[in-house]
């Protein structure tokens, strides 16, 4: 049987992948490895597979994306490692999945709607092509246009990829906010991180910038969010009662992790 | 008034009622709905698993028994009374009745262990399957078939220590059917124990934190020998736990009133024949209580549980009053009942304080645990520490009130402190219904899970695997301080033993033999202790390798296209903990009779005093303290400082990890080693007393 080819932007590491696995199938894979491969959590677009840009050998790879001698599929073919997210169209974007470590994989629409900024402070993981995390009194959406599309600021990114996550009480009450469930560490430097966006001058502060792109799926707070100079894009995340009731297996790894 | 015979015939009628009311309660959930072919091929996994472990088990035990049982019959085919005259006599009949009554212990404690866990490997996928239905329904299921190990419990210890009366008349014969009871009890207890944390602790390790898969994930190669061990442990090993502490307090007793009331003999027979009557009334009160226990539409599991203690506890009071009040008994025998009755559930309800999540030592733990595993493991330490007193001091206080209000009612306060065991005993049947329930529905949960059951029946699984945990942590509470007081009584028995051999026992610590005895009693329950958690990070080294090695050479095992192999994992925990149980058995027998015969009655008097100090206080410690660490554990990952993979997180699994065998291997074995080495002490004492080196 033969199979088609897709094409995948991973973000963690952040390459473009030929492969004739499902997202499903891919997801898994790249999340549990083989036997002699590397595993963890991922996160990867599926790539419309008539994308093409000179900056990317597309039909080579696509080309050695052939079968193994036993007829399995084969699962990878590395395109490109390096400045792959600035170089592709977010018009070739299709969906977004998130694969827990253990290999449960779940795919995610984008929207039309890029959320309101609610209240209070705002933590963000970067994903690609940098990850630092960073607190910012901005909203998502200002958040992005500040990095990829101000002129003045002195680190700006070509494009984007990032997730808002959850300061539940801390929002508003970095000093003395209950912490709840919110699993992230040396909780004392964040709130200090917090205070200073108050006090200093700053829209935005890193709050730790060798913090490495993987982080627990249950402290999405809307989504996922990819941009560009051109424009931005949304990924929402469903909420925990309706991940718990439509996609029970993956909620259940992404809450246990 | 009822003569003698009919009240042990009574008692022996008792006991098949609650037989046959567990064998109806066996049928009944035999009936219950079983499920889909997917949860009846996972709930085969757990059954074939624990068939595997059980055969194995019994098949050694069998040996064991027989090869003990030819040496008590040789042992005791010398007539002891004349032992060290110079002029030994045979009496093989008393030789053949102590073995005969030795290996009916082992094989009512072995029928009993495996009827509560063939009907629990039976009744855990049907609670899931009920529970698709109704929170009342799957409570029921699970519930009567815990029953099924109480009442098939209570009542073949009955049968047998009735029976054997009727035959004999002689309480030491029953003496050897508790010995029995207490050896098998001590082996299925530990063996389960090793059993149980072996697969947990390799289940955890790689599957959760090496791999990242949840609990009860199919695809973890150890979760299978992890579920079978919830019912190998907590289901036949609390059962034998119990069993032999109910039968000892039981023997403990009768032995006490033969000595004491010797020079009256009707007074005698109806003293040594009271202990079989409270528990023939507890029984009767077990079976009332059962009835109780039920969920209604909206009820809670927890509260059902409790209440049919409560209730089952009322029930034996009055009927206890109205023996005593009617039958002629002195008031005394009473007060010795209603203390140890008391203290009994006060303690078990004590135990959960220190172990639910509810109060404040496990938030506390919880809430240090930010600051890393070290913390985590000194607050949970220390709680455990603490959680001693309240026992200690139930247990003082059973001890003195029992003693003193039955000394100022004319009687011999020891017999009062050994009738106070037993009435903590005497509603067994109800409290191993309410333990056992707890490994049933702890199994429904990861049967609903690994068969893909939809979330409304998981959510109601963990409302009913809740109320179990807090059932395990009350019984473990009670069965050792039960497990105490029985020992003190033995402890008695052993000196009235003795001291009916021409030995009065002075037990002085100004002697350097007794203080030798009293150490070398001390350092054994630690030993033990570190023997089998050895045993557990052994067993569990070589199953994480195994684990490890299925998902490294099988990668479709975690991409969900092959399963594993959960055989090989049931396999390696089986023989693991069968081949761990050598040298704690040989510590258990062979080191009392060593310290006897070598250094004589006194320091063995000390032996026991040392092993019952020590062994009290380690069983207590470890099991509040592992008890306390899972829970808090638990209460990070219901998303309290930081919830699952946050730091605190991190740092209550190392806790619990460490916690696991304290918990469930090493803390409730020690009761019974205590028990069992009292029991050699007790049953060997004439041949010690008329045979020993040193003195």
């Amino acid at each position: 049987m033969s199979r088609d080819i897709h094409l995948y932007l991973s973000l963690i590491p952040e390459a473009l992948i030929a492969s004739m696995l499902t997202p499903e199938e891919f997801g898994v894979y790249y999340a549990v490895g083989t036997s002699k491969k590397a595993r963890g959590q991922a996160i990867f677009f599926e790539v419309d597979p008539g994308f093409r840009h000179d900056y990317f050998r597309i039909d080579d790879g696509f080309r050695r994306c052939v079968p193994h001698e036993d007829g399995s599929p084969k699962a990878s073919i590395y395109i490109s490692v390096y400045r792959v997210l600035e170089h592709v169209s977010l018009h070739a974007l299709g969906k977004l999945y998130l694969a827990t470590s253990d290999g449960r994989v779940l795919g995610l629409e984008s929207s039309d709607h890029v959320p309101e900024p609610t209240n209070g402070l705002h933590l963000y993981q970067e994903i690609a092509p940098v990850n630092p995390l960073v607190v910012s009194s901005l909203g998502p959406k200002p958040f992005y246009e500040l990095i990829v599309k101000n002129p003045n600021i002195l680190i700006r990114l070509p494009a984007i990829c990032f997730a808002e996550l959850r300061l539940g009480e801390l929002a508003e009450d970095p000093e003395h906010g209950n912490v709840g469930d919110l699993p992230y560490s040396r909780i004392e430097h964040l709130r200090q991180c917090l205070r200073a966006l108050a006090t200093k001058t700053v829209d935005s502060k890193m709050v730790n910038r060798t913090e490495p792109a993987t982080f627990s799926y249950r402290t999405i707070k809307s989504g996922i969010f990819v941009g560009n100079e051109m424009e931005l894009r949304f990924y929402p995340c469903p909420s925990p009662m309706t991940l718990r009731a439509e996609h029970y297996r993956w909620w259940r790894s992404a809450w246990s992790a | 008034m009822l003569g003698p015979q009919i009240w042990a015939a009574m008692a022996l009628f008792a006991g098949f009622i609650s037989l046959g009311v567990a064998s109806w309660l066996y049928r009944w959930v035999r009936k219950q709905d079983p499920g889909s072919e997917r949860a009846q091929e996972v709930a085969s996994w757990i059954r074939d698993g624990a068939r595997t472990y059980l055969r194995r088990l019994y098949l050694a035990l069998t040996l064991m028994a027989l090869g003990m049982g030819f040496i008590i019959a040789m042992v005791f085919a010398f007539d002891i009374e004349h032992l060290g005259t110079g002029a030994v006599r045979l009496a093989p009949g008393r030789g053949l009745s102590m073995a005969i009554a030795f290996l009916a212990g082992a094989l009512c404690s072995a029928v009993a262990g495996y009827m509560g866990m063939s009907i629990a490997v039976e009744a855990n996928v049907r609670s899931a399957t009920a529970a698709q239905e109704s929170l009342g329904g799957a409570f029921k299921v699970a519930f009567y078939a815990g029953s099924v190990m109480g009442l098939a419990m209570v009542g073949l210890a009955i049968i047998g220590m009735s029976a054997i009366y009727l035959l004999t008349g002689d309480p030491e014969i029953i003496l050897g059917f508790s010995f029995g009871a207490s050896a098998l009890a001590l082996l299925a207890k530990a063996g389960g124990g090793i059993y149980t944390k072996t697969a947990d602790i390799a289940a955890d390790l790689v599957g959760k934190v090496e791999i990242g898969i949840p609990e009860d994930d199919p695809r973890n190669p150890a979760v299978v020998a992890d579920n079978v061990g919830d019912n190998v442990g907590d289901v036949a090993g609390m059962g034998a736990d119990v069993f032999d502490s109910y039968v000892a307090s039981t023997v403990a007793a009768m032995l006490l009133a033969a000595s004491i009331f010797a020079s009256d003999p009707a007074a005698q027979v109806r003293h040594v024949l009271f202990p079989l009557m409270l528990c023939t009334l507890g029984i009767l009160a077990s079976l009332i209580g059962i009835r109780f226990v039920r969920v209604e539409k909206g009820g809670s599991p927890g509260r059902a549980l409790n209440g049919g203690t409560i209730i089952t506890t009322a029930i034996f009071a009055v009927m206890a009053s109205a023996l005593v009040l009617l039958g002629g008994y002195n008031l005394g025998l009473l007060w010795a009942t209603l203390a140890g009755l008391v203290t009994g559930v006060v303690i078990g309800f004590t135990s959960d304080y220190y172990t639910s999540a509810r109060f404040r030592p496990v938030v506390e733990t919880a809430r240090v645990s930010g600051s890393g595993a070290a913390i985590n493991i000194i607050t949970g330490f220390s709680y455990g520490l603490v959680s001693i007193v309240p026992s200690i001091i139930g247990i003082v206080a059973a001890t003195l009130i029992s003693f003193y209000l039955t000394n100022l009612s004319g009687i011999s306060g020891i017999y009062g402190v050994g009738i106070s065991a037993v009435g903590m005993l005497s509603i067994s049947g109800m409290i191993v219904s309410s333990d056992a329930y707890g490994p049933i529905v702890d199994n429904a949960r990861g049967i609903a899970e690994m068969a893909g059951m939809s979330q409304e029946v998981i959510d109601t699984t963990d409302i009913l695997d809740a109320a179990g945990n807090t059932a395990k942590a009350i019984t473990k509470g009670f069965a050792i301080s039960a497990a105490a007081l029985t020992v003190l009584a033995l402890f008695s028995a052993y000196a009235e033993v003795v001291g009916a051999r021409g030995i009065e026992l002075v037990i002085s610590l100004r002697d350097p033999v007794v203080v030798a005895g009293v150490l070398l009693g001390a350092v054994t329950p630690p030993l033990f202790s570190a023997l089998t958690m050895l045993s557990v990070t052994d067993n569990a080294f070589e199953m994480i390798e195994e684990v490890r090695r299925q998902f490294r050479e099988r990668p479709g095992i975690l991409a969900g296209t092959e399963p594993p192999d959960y055989a090989a994992c049931v396999a390696l925990a089986s023989r693991g903990a069968l081949t761990s149980l050598v040298w704690p058995a040989f510590l258990a027998v062979a080191l009392p009779l060593l310290v006897g015969f070598v250094l004589g009655p006194e320091a063995l008097g000390g032996f026991l005093g040392g092993s019952i100090f020590t062994g009290v206080i380690f069983a207590l410690l470890m099991s509040n303290a592992g008890g306390l660490w899972d829970n808090a554990k638990k209460y990070v990952e219901g998303g309290r400082f930081g919830g699952p993979g946050s730091d605190a997180h991190k740092a209550s699994v190392v806790g619990d990890t460490v916690g696991d065998p304290f918990k469930d291997t090493a803390g409730p074995s020690l009761n019974t080693l205590i028990t069992v080495m009292s029991l050699v002490s007790s049953l060997f004492a004439p041949i010690i007393a008329a045979l020993h080196l040193f003195r």
